[in-house]
């Protein structure tokens, strides 16, 4: 019971890895907390995941499409490669626990992250590098502050606060999920000045590997006109068999 | 003759109680030369700090896209980079026009990464007493995949020359860029920005690295005279082929520095401030003690028919006479530290017992010897300063002397 597992925020959307073990539903708002739990685990598979995803990075003056596969297993073992453009095609990042390697196949060279570029944009996009890596739960590091009936856009809308020691970025998230799928389709992020500094848009819900997920997802980081980057699921394959050895710097090395 | 004897009265009541007025020229002495130093030291280091600055790293006018200055986005590139640099060399103010390109890096030798920042330099203008560089023999380096690469950041990570450095970082598209460089040397720049995180790289390197075509982030322009700044911007901001830039002048892209050497003057006026504090309070008490002992003498002078206002010529001119001496000794004082110092420095940590040292501010590196530079302008504002405070500091003894009457004075 106590083996509880944790979703990633930015990860979550792309690389599906984090697994959330049952935990006791907290007395308060049961249905809310049942929701934020629903979510944390959405993407998740007690297998290993695998995807394609297309991620369009829509910066002022240019767009940027990248496409990629996934991979992940566990709580903390992901591989993301990038096959288009063909510039960037073999570029892959690496996760095993709070390590994040990056492998530039045009050098044959594979880089280890340092903390101080975790918060540097992952790929350029509006996703960090410690997006990729903080593990985060809405259901366990975020207390709920408050449920009710959102207008805009129609659904419920859940009111969390950072637990106190919680390390991370947002001081508040609201989530907003539709009535009738009971899945999240916005979400918004406050950071520790109460600022609205991004939103998340989760849409085009369909059914992919057997379950109901939104298969469309726009960040959008405020104060920031014409920047956000939207990450599109192609394909998605739950509980699927993955070799352990796929996520070793050898492999990494040598997918190429 | 009624003024040389004046002159000589008042040198005489100087020399009445010589202890004392030998004390009170001291005092002023004492306090004309710290102005003088300490106007000196912020001079010296004023200048450090605007030839730190304006030599190898800002420039004196700095021409990038617009934004720039403020996002440090890769993207955000001046476009014709040769013409550009073209119409700048084509201004006669203009003593010399340099291209660049910064970009923050991932880098490493073996697996770890380390923050680092890729300078794109053209070897050939870097290499100047006022370039990036500094030495030509260094600049010769660069290129066709070698770069030079900062102490401190060398230091931090165990990069040798020889050694083969990887930089992984975005380029101008936000696809991923990435190359492999040799290190041709670790180097010392005056420059903190290269020293903790520099990667110099060929500006063609760097173009490759970015796939930026005729582009970079930042054209800095040095002119022949630093006072031509306001004019040679507006020249720059008419021609044609900067249309679309941003000209800003050196205070302008550092408005802390600037604001810092500011405050180095009104440092300095803090201090002759205190000069005439000491002043007022030196000769204020040597001429009322002169006058109070001399009571007698005064009186009579004054039974005997001389004129009040001999008598206030002769107290004033005895207080200017002991402000202009206080302020002559303070001068050849404050000459003496400048022949000293204005060639070999002076180091301000060894007044503290420390090992001289070096610090970075806002990309500068700044070092503890400081060469002091004190002006004729100096001397002169102390020499006002002083005698005005002396002709100031005498109005109670001269009251003191309108209100005597000669009888009652001469009967104390």
């Amino acid at each position: 019971m106590s083996n509880r597992k944790k979703t990633n925020l930015g990860l979550l959307l792309v690389l599906q890895v984090f697994c959330m073990a049952p935990s006791a539903a907290q007395d308060t708002a049961p249905a809310a907390q049942a929701l934020l739990e629903q979510f944390d685990e959405m993407y998740r598979s007690t297998g290993g995941t695998a995807a394609r995803i297309e991620i369009k990075i829509e910066r002022p003056k240019k767009v940027r499409t990248m496409q990629m596969r996934s991979w992940s297993q566990g709580e903390d073992k992901a591989l993301v490669v990038i096959d288009a453009p063909a510039r960037d095609a073999g570029t892959a990042t690496l996760r095993v626990g709070s390590n994040l390697w990056n492998y530039l196949p045009k050098i044959s060279r594979t880089i280890r992250v340092p903390p101080a570029l975790m918060m540097g944009a992952w790929m350029g996009s509006d996703l960090t590098n410690d997006d990729l890596v903080r593990e985060s739960s809405y259901a366990h590091d975020y207390e709920i502050t408050g449920v009710g009936p959102s207008e805009e856009p129609p659904g419920w809308q859940v009111n969390t606060e950072a637990k106190p020691g919680v390390p991370g970025l947002w001081e508040r998230v609201e989530v907003v999920f539709a009535r009738a799928e009971q899945l999240p389709i916005l979400v918004r992020y406050y950071d520790r000045k109460g600022r609205l500094s991004r939103t998340m848009q989760l849409e085009e819900i369909k059914k992919m590997g057997g379950r109901l997920i939104p298969t469309r997802i726009v960040i959008s980081p405020e104060r920031e006109e014409g920047r956000r980057t939207v990450l599109t699921y192609l394909h998605v394959e739950f509980d699927v068999e993955l070799d352990e050895s796929l996520f070793s710097l050898a492999q990494l090395e040598r997918r190429r | 003759m009624a003024e040389n004897s004046t002159l000589r009265l008042a040198w005489r009541g100087l020399g009445r109680n010589r202890k004392r007025s030998v004390l009170a020229i001291a005092a002023i002495g004492l306090g004309q030369f710290a102005f003088l130093a300490t106007a000196g030291i912020m001079r010296g280091y004023a200048d450090h700090y605007f030839d730190s600055v304006t030599g190898p790293l800002v420039g004196h006018v700095q021409i990038v896209a617009p934004g720039w200055r403020e996002e440090r986005a890769v993207d955000q590139t001046l476009d014709n980079v040769e013409t550009m640099l073209a119409a700048i060399r084509g201004q006669s103010q203009v003593a010399r026009a340099v291209p660049r390109i910064y970009a923050p890096v991932l880098a490493a030798l073996e697996e770890e990464g380390f923050v680092g920042m890729v300078v794109g330099a053209d070897p050939a203008l870097e290499g100047v007493a006022n370039g990036l560089l500094g030495s030509e023999e260094l600049a010769g380096l660069l290129g066709d995949g070698r770069v030079l690469v900062g102490k401190g950041l060398a230091r931090q990570h165990g990069i040798e020359t020889g050694a083969e450095l990887a930089v992984v970082g975005q380029d101008i598209d936000g696809s991923i860029a990435s190359a492999l460089y040799e290190v041709a040397a670790v180097v010392e720049s005056p420059v903190e920005l290269v020293n903790s995180t520099g990667i110099v790289a060929g500006l063609q390197d760097a173009q490759t690295l970015l796939r930026m075509d005729d582009e970079a982030h930042e054209i800095a322009v040095r002119l022949h005279e630093a006072e031509q700044i306001d004019q040679a911007a507006d020249s720059l901001g008419a021609q044609p082929a900067l249309q679309g830039a941003e000209i800003k002048r050196w205070h302008e892209v550092i408005p802390q520095l600037a604001g810092m050497i500011k405050l180095m003057d009104v440092y300095s006026l803090v201090v002759l401030g205190i000069v005439c504090l000491a002043s007022i309070a030196g000769i204020a008490n040597t001429m009322m003690m002169s006058t109070f002992e001399r009571r007698r003498e005064l009186g009579m002078l004054l039974a005997l028919g001389a004129n009040p206002g001999r008598l206030f010529r002769m107290v004033a001119t005895e207080a200017v006479l002991l402000g202009a001496l206080g302020v002559l000794l303070g001068t050849a004082l404050g000459a003496c530290f400048a022949a000293l110092t204005a060639g070999s420095g002076f180091d301000l940590a060894e007044l503290g017992g420390e090992e001289s040292f070096e610090m970075g501010f806002q990309g500068v590196q700044i070092a503890s010897r400081v060469y002091p530079e004190v002006r004729a302008s100096d001397v002169l504002a102390g020499v006002s300063a002083v005698l005005v405070t002396a002709l100031s500091a005498c109005v109670w003894p001269l009251l003191h002397v309108a209100r005597l009457e000669p009888v009652e004075a001469m009967r104390t």
